[in-house]
């Protein structure tokens, strides 16, 4: 049986600020009733799938391949441009945790609260408000006003209202991103108990290849905005992770309206180099980036690389120094030697943050690449552990001879 | 199962007009109280004497009203005891302001929870009228509390118009949810239309009898005077509780069509561009 069924969803996004130009675009659209194409960007594009009942079914792709508008549209929280959506039962949906939640209000007016705001019903609440308690772990401080909590308690509070809802369908992007390690495990358990209840349809966005490996029944992949891929969650996570190795070792883009960014700052090139043949664990590389820093108040500029495995997992976070630039073309590189990294899949994050503290820009995800494995004197093949290789010696003495 | 009548929803690009789907409201009444509650309990925490502001509010205009309005400017309050005559009119003004200032940034304030969880929105405006209500009626009890010194005292008599006192609340609550809703559509778009409101409000205030009778209203300016549905109000609340003649019912009836044809257009803008507004703010 199937429980939701898309048909050709698109979305379209107008681009720029709301000014002046807006109103005489919308007095213009009324009364030519001709739509304004300037600006257009499509979100998503015929996007056709179905979803049966007690499925799980998950989403993967780039940022801005449109997953999280597909869940919004599902949602209800965004209006698709065009196509319909049908479907069965009752849908709930998690985009972030903690929605609603009132700062001045009790752990226990909380729970009431954003629980409502999900949908349930004052009497489901009362009849798990025990259990949300106790798997929160905040009994003590539970008529203490939230702003109170520490930001662990206050996110451990709001899953445990999340992991309680009992729709039919259930929608869930990226919640399990944010958190410590342990509460991302005890996160992915229950998400895994609640896709295992009987009938329970659940749609899932992830960049975690892992949990979707693991929970998953099927898997889409959407790259800008098109639907590419669609089948078991192995073979296409497989294909997905190929295609994103060889696309992404260079971007470049002419004009700053053409690239990713905002008014603070726009990329204009980023590139992975190596001087071999082969990338492999032995091979040192030079991360490099150019971007338009236009900025009008501009302070105390520090890039920052973040570098993932392919299971979401940071290997590492560098950061320059704080530099004052002025607006104009800025470079940065970031070299990185050979026999460090091991074998395997990575993708990388440029980060800009002004004055230590205002994120300007987060440019996620905007290269990535393989290494290749490389072994000389050895006979074993197998996976060799960890994150990093580095060629440390390890000394072997011969202490004394019996 | 491709028979489209076994799908229970349906999501699509436009909404159609006149969609508004009010038993979906009644699906999330939890929510609805809930939000009311929130208000209630969250307005006066930290604040040293809590519920009181209720009263206090409304005590203190008065009284600043009385010593500008009645003791400098002595403007008429025909025959009424200035006190009364003032609360009233402070009364039903503030709880206009209050409803349509509650609904007007609906999107705006909401933005964070509206851009991550579906409900239906129109529970967030009703939720602030009604959390209003409640202000309003305890604001009332006061009122009374005052008006029996004085009925006692001797000098005032009511008539039986009185009863018509809850008609007079929804009408005003329905004038400011009405007139938010629209406002909270616009304001989500364009900015700016924001501070131009505020100033029009204050203005508005003026063209509303809070401070003076609608006796002392030249009569050129009496039918665009009239035009306004809470001088309607106000006048029968003061008709009803000091026998003030005379009363006017046909232009309160007129009121309500006024409010009524607001709410409606209210209502069926906001269903209509819920959503889309959603994409620029």
């Amino acid at each position: 049986m199937i429980a939701i069924k898309a048909e050709n969803i698109s979305k379209s996004y107008r681009l720029g600020t709301i000014s002046a130009g807006r109103l005489r675009e919308d007095i213009r659209h009324w009364l030519k009733k001709q739509p304004v194409e300037d600006h257009l960007v499509w979100a998503l594009k015929d996007v056709s799938f179905e979803v049966n009942q007690g499925e799980v079914m998950g989403f993967i792709g780039n940022n801005g391949a449109g997953k999280s508008t597909l869940l919004k549209i599902i949602s209800r929280i965004a209006a698709p441009t065009s196509g319909r959506v049908f479907g069965k039962g009752r849908v709930a949906s998690l985009l972030e945790v903690g929605s609603g939640f009132h700062g001045e209000l009790s752990g226990r007016e909380n729970i009431f609260l954003n629980g409502n705001i999900l949908g349930m019903k004052k009497r489901e609440i009362q009849a798990c408000f025990d259990e949300i308690v106790a798997f929160s772990g905040v009994e003590q401080f539970i008529d203490t006003p939230v702003k109170r909590y520490s930001s662990g308690m206050y996110m451990r509070l709001a899953f445990a209202v999340a992991a309680h809802l009992n729709p039919e369908i259930l929608v869930v992007d990226e919640v399990l991103a944010v958190g410590d390690v342990e509460f991302q495990r005890k996160c992915l358990g229950k998400m895994k108990e609640i896709s295992g209840r009987k009938g329970k349809t659940v749609l899932f966005v992830s960049h975690n290849t892992q949990a979707l490996l693991n929970l998953c029944d099927r898997v889409i992949t959407l790259h800008k905005g098109q639907l590419i891929d669609e089948g078991k969650p192995a073979e296409v996570i497989g294909s997905y992770l190929k295609n994103l190795q060889s696309d992404y070792l260079y971007q470049e883009y002419d004009t700053p309206d053409a690239a990713p960014g905002n008014d603070y700052i726009r990329i204009k090139k980023v590139s992975l180099q190596y001087d071999t043949e082969l990338f492999d664990i032995r091979t040192p590389f030079i991360i490099r980036f150019e971007c338009w820093y236009a900025d009008r108040d501009p302070g105390s500029l520090i890039a920052g690389i973040h570098l993932f495995n392919m299971a979401g997992e940071c290997i590492f976070d560098v950061a320059s120094k704080g530099t004052s630039l002025q607006p104009g073309l800025i470079s940065g590189e970031c070299r990185i030697p050979g026999n460090f990294l091991n074998n395997g899949a990575y993708y990388l994050s440029i980060v800009f943050v002004k004055d230590t503290t205002t994120r300007l820009f987060y440019f996620e995800g905007c290269l990535s690449f393989n290494v290749e494995d490389y072994r000389e004197n050895t006979a074993w093949f197998g996976k060799w552990m960890g994150y990093v290789r580095p060629d440390f010696p390890v000394i072997l003495n011969q202490q004394d001879v019996v | 199962m491709e028979n489209k009548d076994a799908w229970e929803w349906e999501i699509s690009s436009g909404t159609k007009w006149f969609q508004w789907r009010l038993s979906e409201i009644w699906h999330y009444k939890d929510l609805l109280l809930r939000l009311v509650r929130r208000d209630l309990i969250a307005n006066y925490k930290q604040t040293l004497l809590g519920p009181f502001w209720v009263f206090l509010q409304p005590v203190l205009t008065t009284l600043v009203y009385y010593l500008i309005f009645g003791r400098i400017v002595k403007v008429s309050t025909s025959g009424i005891p200035p006190i009364l005559f003032y609360l009233s009119g402070i009364l039903f003004w503030g709880y206009f302001s209050d409803c349509l200032n509650g609904t007007m940034y609906t999107f705006l304030q909401n933005a964070n929870v509206f851009s991550k969880v579906y409900f239906p929105r129109l529970i967030v405006p009703l939720s602030s009228v009604i959390s209003h209500t409640v202000r309003t009626v305890i604001q009332l009890l006061l009122f009374i509390f005052i008006y029996q010194y004085y009925f006692s005292q001797g000098g005032i008599t009511g008539s039986y118009y009185i009863l018509l006192t809850p008609v007079l609340l929804l009408i005003t609550a329905g004038f400011g949810l009405g007139a938010g809703l629209i406002v909270s559509v616009l304001t989500a778009r364009y900015r700016d239309l924001d501070y131009t409101l505020q100033f029009l409000l204050r203005l508005f205030m003026f063209a509303t009898p809070v401070v003076y009778p609608a006796s002392i209203v030249p009569e050129q300016y009496q039918i665009l005077f009239w035009l306004n549905p809470l001088t309607a109000v106000i006048e029968t609340f003061r008709a009803g509780f000091f026998s003030n003649e005379p009363v006017y019912i046909l232009h309160l009836l007129f009121s309500c069509v006024e409010v009524l044809l607001l709410i409606l257009v209210g209502i069926t803008l906001f269903k209509k561009q819920e959503l889309k507004v959603m994409d620029v703010i």
